[in-house]
């Protein structure tokens, strides 16, 4: 099996069920294997965020205004359209992000049914498992893509409060990097797991404040 | 002198018409609503008290500070909802508006403003209370969930009994006085987080912070059991504690963990840079 082979059936590879001739070829594709490990960090961030409530409908309604009124979105226009064609030969970049999307989808449904039928147990963070807070880099780097946006949505709004947020930002994404640390220096240790899904929480809590109107 | 006089006359009236423009204006929505009403108030900028009030009225007294807000309100049943709304992009003083609310003492409140001072009193149903730099203040509640959210603005609760609480604040100071109940869970990343009180009978206490201290002080007949972990910062104890298990390395001058007479209740002090100090009182 090549590469090609593989991506073709990668949605159904990353829901498990893989054969021995995938197995063998991802022990043997670094690139292959790469990928798949990083679908799997976007499933694994999907279910972190699973605490999140649902916002109110204000919230959208406010984002939705707020797009219109800077003119990122409107009504639909006849001409070129920003939908590649369906005929447009199909490469990773291209078919990545809808695969990607679908997997996190896929996985908020898993996880609310779960959610709903039975008690939710902390995530499980071992030493193998790739962290999620290992790819925000939290607190030593520049703020992530998602901190960036929600920023500039901010200094958008309200140029005084960046500065605020991106210092909230800062402080809650180093306390997700030492809570997942703990939790993956003990993963028996049932409290450090709980202080995880508090430092998600806070960085929740943080986002949400930023999207909501009426909280600016 | 003409001239003179009628820049005079136009001085007067742009004067009058500033003074009109920036007079506070004091508007009363009444509401009639049944047991258990379930009232929101979302502000945009400004303080908003809510206080228990005679019979099933829901009565707001908003004080506008300019005309560039309205309110908007609804009810459906014994559901009560008012928003501000800003007429047009506009800064936090021309935006605000004062809110004081008073409602029937079981009514659910949630309250809501990026800044002033969000306020409940004297309720007995629940109370939620989000504001990112608004400070929080809740007293007198009881046998209700108090749930509260600030980014950076300050929490103070005082005297809740048999009380649902969670209180999440990233940046803002947390004070607990006289609180009680079946959970106390408090969650902040550097906020300084104090409680003061006897842990109730049978509750579960999570005091959890980041870089933030960690304070609690209660009396020597106190009934709990204690778990207190600082990764970074030091734990101070200050009572004689019954020694007991616990699933991690107990470091001295770094966790403690014991028990305190019948340990009726679980206190669980956590920190990763922040001190963490057990007082007696």
């Amino acid at each position: 099996m090549n590469c090609r082979e593989f991506q073709e059936i990668l949605p159904e590879a990353f829901g498990g069920g893989r054969t021995a001739e995938q197995e063998e070829h991802l022990k043997s594709c670094p690139m292959c294997s790469g990928l798949l490990a990083d679908l799997d960090l976007v499933a694994r961030e999907a279910r972190q965020l699973r605490e999140l409530a649902e916002p109110s409908p204000r919230v959208w309604n406010s984002i939705e205004i707020e797009l219109r009124r800077e003119g990122v979105i409107h009504e639909p226009l006849r001409g070129p359209t920003l939908v590649p064609p369906i005929s447009r030969p199909w490469n990773l970049g291209t078919w990545l992000a809808p695969v990607a999307a679908l997997a996190l989808v896929a996985f908020g449904i898993g996880v609310y049914q779960r959610g709903s039928s039975a008690p939710q147990s902390p995530p499980q963070l071992t030493a193998t498992a790739p962290a999620p807070v290992s790819s925000l880099q939290a607190g030593k780097n520049p703020p992530n893509t998602d901190d960036q946006q929600l920023l500039a949505a901010v200094a958008s709004r309200s140029p005084a409060m960046r500065a605020q947020y991106a210092s909230n930002l800062q402080s809650v994404n180093a306390y997700i990097r030492d809570a997942e640390e703990s939790a993956q220096a003990d993963p028996n240790d049932e409290e450090a797991q709980q202080i995880v899904m508090d430092a998600y929480e806070q960085r929740a809590a943080v986002y949400e404040m930023a999207l909501d109107r009426s909280l600016p | 002198m003409a001239i003179a006089r009628r820049a005079q006359l136009v001085s007067v009236v742009f004067l009058a018409t500033a003074i009109c423009a920036s007079a506070e204006v004091r508007k009363e929505f009444r509401f009639t609503v049944g047991p258990r009403s379930v009232i929101s108030v979302t502000n945009q900028y400004g303080p908003i008290s809510v206080k228990p009030g005679a019979g099933n009225q829901v009565i707001v007294i908003a004080v506008f500070h300019s005309d560039q807000v309205e309110i908007d309100h609804t009810q459906s049943g014994s559901r009560v909802d008012i928003l501000t709304h800003l007429l047009s992009e506009t800064d936090a003083d021309a935006g605000r508006v004062d809110y004081e609310v008073s409602v029937p003492a079981d009514a659910s409140v949630t309250l809501r403003s990026s800044t002033g001072l969000l306020r409940a009193e004297g309720l007995h149903g629940d109370v939620t209370l989000e504001g990112s730099q608004a400070n929080v203040e809740v007293r007198d509640i009881s046998n209700a969930h108090v749930h509260v959210r600030t980014l950076n603005g300050s929490v103070a609760l005082n005297n809740i009994r048999n009380g649902h609480v969670e209180v999440t604040s990233v940046g803002g100071d947390v004070v607990l006085n006289s609180v009680n109940g079946p959970l106390v869970q408090v969650n902040s990343t550097s906020g300084k987080i104090q409680y003061e009180g006897e842990f109730g009978s049978s509750g579960e206490y999570m005091l959890t912070s980041h870089s933030g201290d960690i304070e609690a002080c209660a009396p020597t007949d106190a009934s709990f059991d204690v778990t207190a972990r600082s990764v970074r910062g030091k734990v101070e104890n200050d009572f004689l504690l019954e020694p007991k298990h616990t699933p991690f390395v107990v470091k001295a001058g770094s966790a403690f963990a014991g028990t305190m007479n019948k340990a009726a209740s679980s206190v669980r002090l956590f920190s990763f840079s922040g001190k963490i100090h057990l007082k007696k009182r």
